[in-house]
């Protein structure tokens, strides 16, 4: 340990200064946004934010796009999806209007009570299991898969989609985002809720665009 | 059942000859009306590269909506290296509205399973898909029997007709969205995934089911391969139009009555139309929609238009889903392209921008439109947004679902501009449409809206 530098009065400034201008004329680490483009890596892609439309409304609709690309399952949602449907998954509660139990808990590791939670009713693997067998757990089959499990429950038990998930070896988001796509699967028991049951007579079908075409041809509006 | 309309005497019958067939699943009766001969002709005499030089010949264009040349695809899938190779029939008929394949497949099946074998042979896949609606559940029925009958009798199955060649054909009904229909989607469904278009190319003709070569054709065009092999390829060329050969079935939704008929290529709309009968007096022809829910709405001036791919494109329209319905003076038009659009955007996969936004803000433009909030420059964003949309579209089918609006802009400009300017419905079908109009201009100007009010009272 030297005594130098402090009995030699003004070095501490020049080594301030040499820094200074060393940084000068070092390359700039700022750039001119957004009329210069960001060097960025080209698989980043930004923190994942959800938007809101110019009503206020968030923009995300459930589609589990997102979810289904994500290749480490990171992303994971629930709410309304793109057909009107009404689907209790999990997510962020502030985000998708549903407050959720399960949800709260994974979150904030504290059981948050919600009147509105119900458990998901007990439920016999068994039938999924066999349903798996007679179609050797092929993802491929997962459509026949899924028309067996409706026909068995009635409805497709998110139970169900998670056994279906693990046992094919599939992400979850393809199983739920595959199923939510056809028109003819059922997320609720038929007559379940009163959301599920308004959403399932808002969703769109041949039958009421058949009828409003009538209506239209002979000049009503429906 | 759809009802099948009566045709003139003189119109050929290809697709619907059995009708009136007692049991149209009989193989006996089937085969002692023909079925069968044409891939007989195939396998025995004009071998895989024959079949196809044939049907090239003939100038076979797809049923399914888009009338490519059926041997352009065979061609290519055939000389496409690949381990294995397919075929899938789309007798799904998106269109809830048009009941054509599901007719075919319950009158005829035994001619959609031969032309299934037809294709398998010429390109070389040993398995096959006939895919159905669910809830066609007479259609299912009787082409899975037919199925049977003939892999139990070997005209296909493990040695299709002593070829030696396997040709397995499974029956695959699937259901729950419009979209099916489209080739890459369905392709989808049958590998049990969400049902999402893929870019084209690669065609699924190189590069399909399981990344292998498959060949997608409308049961219609199947259906025709074998009547095309049994009376040569140049019996066919003369049938219909020069550059269209061949029938097509067409679900006519007319003025007095509806069905499906069998109606040969080049006929003129009016014709068409004239099958479902003439509207009572005093109503008169005021539009006609053909295509289905992504149909154009010609108006009555566009009835010479002869129902071909390339004509009804020219005029705004497209043979689609093969509807064509008449509307009469009482329905608005404006009203029915906003419908038709609304189906069509919440039918649209999601996949892409132009289909998951664009469609439903074109929706909109239309729903503004019939209840007079209509803002400035509707119109022209409207157009803009359209073209945006053919631009950039993945499928086929928001490029297409752009014509309901378009084509009734260009047809039918002062209903619109009725709507558009003075919140007025013609046809007095869109009512809160004046009420609207008020609401806006009280919005965007209060005082002048003020000062009309009273004026609009005293006259
Ligand atoms: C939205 C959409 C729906 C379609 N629906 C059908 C359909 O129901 N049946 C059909 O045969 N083709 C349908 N097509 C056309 C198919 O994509 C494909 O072109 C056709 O099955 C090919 O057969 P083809 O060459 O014999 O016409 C549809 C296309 C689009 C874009
Ligand atoms: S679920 Fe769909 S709409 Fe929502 S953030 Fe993901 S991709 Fe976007
Ligand atoms: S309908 Fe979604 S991409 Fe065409």
């Amino acid at each position: 340990m030297s005594l130098l530098p402090s009995i030699v009065p003004g070095l501490g400034l020049v080594k301030g200064m040499a820094l200074t201008l060393r940084r000068f004329f070092a390359p700039k680490a700022t750039v001119r946004y957004p009329e210069m483009p960001a060097d960025v890596a080209t698989k980043f892609r930004g923190r994942l934010q959800l938007l809101y439309d110019e009503h206020g409304l968030l923009k995300c609709e459930t589609c589990f796009q997102c979810a289904q690309a994500c290749p480490i399952e990171c992303i994971d949602m629930g709410g309304l999806d793109t057909k009107g449907r009404f689907h209790v998954h999990w997510g962020p509660p502030e985000t998708y209007g549903e407050r959720r139990e399960e949800s709260a808990l994974r979150r904030s590791g504290r059981s948050v009570p919600d009147p509105a939670y119900e458990h998901f009713a007990p439920f016999d693997l068994g039938t999924v299991d066999q349903i798996l067998d007679v179609h050797d757990h092929d993802p491929k089959r997962l459509l026949q898969m899924l028309e067996a499990t409706q026909a068995a429950f009635g409805f497709l038990p998110v139970a169900a989609l998670k056994r279906i998930s693990e046992r094919t070896g599939t992400w979850y988001a393809m199983v739920y985002g595959t199923a939510s796509y056809y028109g003819n699967f059922r997320f609720e028991p038929p007559g379940a809720n009163a959301q599920a049951a308004e959403v399932s007579r808002r969703r769109p079908s041949d039958d009421t665009y058949l009828a409003a075409l009538g209506a239209s041809l002979g000049g009503r509006r429906q | 059942m759809t009802a099948i309309l009566p045709t003139p005497k003189a119109w050929p019958s290809i697709l619907l000859a059995r009708r009136g067939a007692a049991d149209p699943a009989d193989l006996d009766a089937a085969v002692a009306a023909g079925a069968f001969e044409g891939l007989r002709r195939a396998i025995r005499e004009l071998g895989p590269a024959g079949t196809i030089d044939e049907v090239e010949a003939s100038g076979l264009r797809g049923r399914g909506g888009a009338g490519h040349r059926a041997a352009a695809k065979w061609r290519a899938a055939a000389s496409t290296p690949a381990r294995a190779r397919y075929v899938v029939a789309n007798g799904y008929g998106a269109d809830p509205g048009s009941g054509t394949d599901r007719t075919l497949l319950e009158t005829d099946p035994y001619a959609v399973v031969e032309g299934v074998a037809v294709v398998a042979f010429a390109i070389g896949a040993e398995e096959a898909f006939i895919s159905v609606r669910s809830t066609a559940t007479e259609a299912v029925r009787r082409l899975q029997f037919a199925v049977d009958e003939a892999t139990s009798r070997n005209f296909i199955g493990d040695d299709a007709l002593g070829s030696g060649r396997r040709i397995e054909i499974e029956v695959r009904p699937v259901q729950g969205a419009y979209m099916l229909g489209e080739e890459t989607v369905l392709l989808k469904a049958l590998d049990g995934k969400r049902g999402q278009p893929e870019q084209r190319p690669p065609h699924p003709a190189t590069r399909g089911f399981h990344n292998a070569p498959t060949v997608i054709q409308n049961v219609q065009t199947l259906a025709t391969v074998p009547w095309i092999l049994r009376n040569g390829a140049k019996a066919f060329a003369a049938v219909g139009a020069a550059d269209v050969p061949g029938t097509i079935l067409v679900d006519v939704r007319g003025a007095a009555k509806s069905g499906v008929a069998e109606v040969p290529f080049g006929t003129s709309l009016r014709e068409v139309i004239g099958l479902g009968g003439a509207p009572r007096a005093p109503r008169k022809v005021k539009a006609v929609v053909v295509g289905g829910p992504t149909g154009g709405i010609l108006p009555a001036g566009a009835l010479d238009t002869p129902y071909t791919f390339e004509a009804l494109r020219a005029a705004g329209a497209h043979v689609g889903s093969g509807s064509v319905i008449v509307a009469d003076d009482r329905a608005c038009v404006v009203d029915l392209a906003r419908l038709l659009t609304r189906y069509a955007a919440d039918e649209a996969c999601g996949k892409t921008i132009p289909c998951r936004i664009g469609l439903r803000r074109v929706a909109e433009i239309g729903e503004r439109l019939t209840t007079g909030t209509s803002r400035g420059g509707d119109l022209d964003l409207l157009t803009d947004l359209c073209a945006d949309i053919v631009g950039s579209g993945l499928c086929d089918h928001e490029r297409l679902a752009t014509l309901p609006m378009l084509s009734s802009l260009r047809s039918f400009r002062d209903e619109v501009d009725a709507h558009y300017l003075r919140g007025e419905c013609p046809a007095g079908v869109c009512r809160p449409i004046a009420l609207g109009v008020a609401a806006g201009r009280a919005r965007r100007a209060p005082a002048a809206a003020a000062a009309a009010a009273p004026a609009r009272a005293q006259a």
